[in-house]
């Protein structure tokens, strides 16, 4: 009983970074068909600006702010300076996913330079006074867990209840289309970055929390279980990212706890990943992937 | 080192990262510039040429003492070590083929291949038992160390021949293998696939093949290097340095033999190797990470502004016939065809 609490209350942790992160990787990618490996090192530069503000006073709100409005910072710089020129030049795919890797290289080694090789940690955050059948859990774990739930509703409501949420649908189904019912697009994929880069910026600081200690490599390390909720769920599909977030995450831990080793988090999320290929590209919410021709 | 060893030293190690860097530039111009498949693992196949050679040549495990521990390791004589390493880069090619022989489009390919990557470096350092971890294995004899002295200058240059004759090997295979139907069908795959598929060609059984014939030959760069440096570690085998290579060609020019050789020049040898001469200027970590920043943005700079690189590949076209017959009904043919 207690392993199966620390499993799934660690798995929960888990799928909590990896929610949020997918999230934001999936929801700009399916408005803006751009495959966004700089994504990673977005996630460093939150957590490192994050920290900064945290250890110069600052509570751990005020740091999530921050890093929210890094992650959002950097993404639509991003797209201004790089990819919309690019796409102005009608760039294919695989110019795309090398200009994201370009551009991840120079952040991740801008960062590198700035914050210097050693690794930054919170120590530990508290006690762990949420008892839950004998096993403890931090207070800023349980919370990190519920802003994870309460942000996975924002988007819901967003996608789903507002004018923004409609544009964004449309853009990702039929850009020309939306166009020309008068969806300004250029806009529209501005706020999609801004949205994901927020996202981005809070699984920032959640990694910073979670994984102990954390330089400029740490967010592309992570890109591996990301990658893997996403296609596990779906590319494209926000619920498929919380869904296949979820199954990482519980899946990871639960391998971990028994193999007693943490490698094998990233194992088992790449034997999903390798999984899902070979059986479903195009992942369980699949219609994106189908629409875009990404897996046939 | 100083004088005239000195300048012999520094011109031999650069002449035999060139040579391992023009191997790896070939192989990947093949599969990508050639046939249009994108390998985000290819430094992967170079890990797996340069892990197998040393196996095959460094001896038992407790053979050094027992400092490294690893599995298997036999002391076979040169050329043995190289020729298994080659064909371990093709064996390997084989399960990591069949993924990226799904059709997933292009992009969307090189993330789950960037993947691959990361997760072989994960698997290596997590299990030290496999291949010594994140430390690497080291004291790999020099190929013909017994009969010749290996840190003689006359060693030195005698690696450069031994380099320039793999190069020249691959080269050869290469070029030919382009000019043969072979590449004619990769290149007819690459410019469309669909089309390649329509009259008739088996693009799954291409698109393996040109994975099986890279990865040989990236393994083989891999075993020529670790021969020369004695030690394999995963610090030298990181996700970006595929990228340096991908880097090299699209500065070099795509699809050609000639850019690749270019960007091998340029690129992965002056640029990442040929700094180290130079006096430094700053700490490792600046240094280091400046190397990568020029990089990403010397990327950048070439897709804007010169997307086809310094030398671009010349269209493999017939000359245009004298008269030009025109067959009754070919326009409308065609225009149904659109």
């Amino acid at each position: 009983m207690n392993q199966f609490v620390l499993i799934v209350g660690s798995g929960l942790i888990t799928a909590a970074l990896l929610a949020v992160a997918g999230v934001g990787f999936t929801l700009q990618f399916s408005v803006t068909n751009v495959l966004n490996i700089a994504y990673g090192s977005i996630m460093s530069a939150a957590a490192l600006v994050a920290y900064a503000v945290n250890t110069a006073g600052a509570n751990l709100w005020v740091s999530g702010l921050v890093a929210a409005a890094t992650g959002a910072t950097f993404s639509l710089a991003i797209n201004r300076g790089v990819f919309r020129p690019f796409e102005g030049r009608r760039a294919g795919p695989f110019t795309l996913i090398i200009l994201s890797l370009a551009i991840s290289l120079i952040l991740e080694n801008v960062l590198l330079i700035v914050g210097g090789p050693h690794f930054f940690s919170y120590g530990r955050l508290g006690q762990p006074s949420v008892r839950i059948e004998g096993v403890g859990f931090t207070p800023a774990q349980v919370v990190m867990v519920a802003v994870a739930g309460v942000l996975m509703f924002v988007v819901h409501a967003m996608q789903k209840w507002t004018k923004l949420g409609k544009a964004m649908r449309a853009t990702a189904t039929n850009p020309e289309l939306a166009r020309s019912r008068g969806v300004r697009t250029a806009i529209v994929v501005d706020l999609a970055w801004v949205i994901s880069g927020v996202l981005c910026g809070l699984a920032g600081l959640f990694m910073g929390i979670i994984v102990g200690a954390f330089n400029a490599s740490t967010g592309s390390s992570l890109l591996v279980p990301i990658i893997a909720g996403v296609v596990l769920g779906g590319i494209g599909s926000p619920y498929g990212a919380m869904l296949g977030a979820l199954i990482i995450g519980i899946v990871s831990e639960a391998a971990a706890s028994i193999g007693g080793l943490s490698a094998f988090k990233q194992l088992v999320a790449f034997a999903v990943l390798i999984g899902m290929l070979l059986l479903r590209p195009q992942g369980i919410f699949s219609s994106t992937a189908a629409e875009r021709g990404l897996a046939r | 080192m100083s004088g005239a060893a000195g300048w012999d030293f520094v011109a031999i190690t650069l002449l035999v990262y060139l040579g391992v860097n023009l191997i790896a530039c070939l192989g990947l111009n093949l599969q990508y510039g050639t046939a249009g498949v994108l390998n985000f693992a290819f430094i992967v196949f170079q890990a797996v040429g340069a892990y197998t050679a040393a196996l095959f040549a460094v001896g038992p495990s407790s053979g050094n003492g027992g400092f490294q521990t690893y599995v298997g390791g036999w002391r076979l004589p040169f050329p043995l070590p190289w020729i298994i390493a080659t064909v371990a880069g093709a064996v390997v090619a084989v399960p990591v083929g069949l993924v990226g022989l799904r059709r997933l489009r292009s992009d969307y390919q090189a993330m789950v291949m960037l993947v691959v990557s990361l997760i072989a470096t994960t698997v290596v350092v997590s299990f030290p038992g496999f291949l010594n971890g994140s430390a690497g294995i080291s004291l790999v004899p020099p190929p013909l160390g017994t009969l010749l002295n290996p840190i003689s200058v006359g060693y030195g240059w005698m690696y450069v021949g031994l380099t320039a004759v793999c190069c020249l090997s691959v080269f050869v295979v290469v070029a030919a293998l382009a000019r043969s139907p072979l590449g004619r069908s990769w290149r007819a795959m690459r410019d469309n696939e669909v089309v390649a598929g329509a009259v008739g060609l088996d693009v799954t059984r291409l698109r393996m093949l040109v994975f099986v014939v890279g990865g040989a030959i990236a393994a083989l760069s891999g075993a020529v290097l670790v021969g020369f440096i004695s030690a394999w570690s995963p610090d030298a085998w990181l996700y970006p340095e595929t990228f340096a290579y991908f880097t090299a060609l699209i500065v070099g020019g795509l699809g050609n033999s000639i850019g690749a050789l270019i960007g091998a020049v340029l690129v992965p040898t002056l640029l990442l190797e040929g700094v180290t001469f130079l006096p430094t200027f700053a700490n490792p970590t600046v240094s280091l990470g400046l190397q990568w920043i020029i990089i990403g943005v010397v990327i950048i700079g070439f897709l804007w502004f010169r997307p086809r690189g310094i030398a671009p590949e010349r269209k493999n076209v017939l000359a245009p016939p004298a008269r030009t017959l025109t067959l009754p009904g070919a326009g409308h043919d065609k225009a149904d065809m659109s």
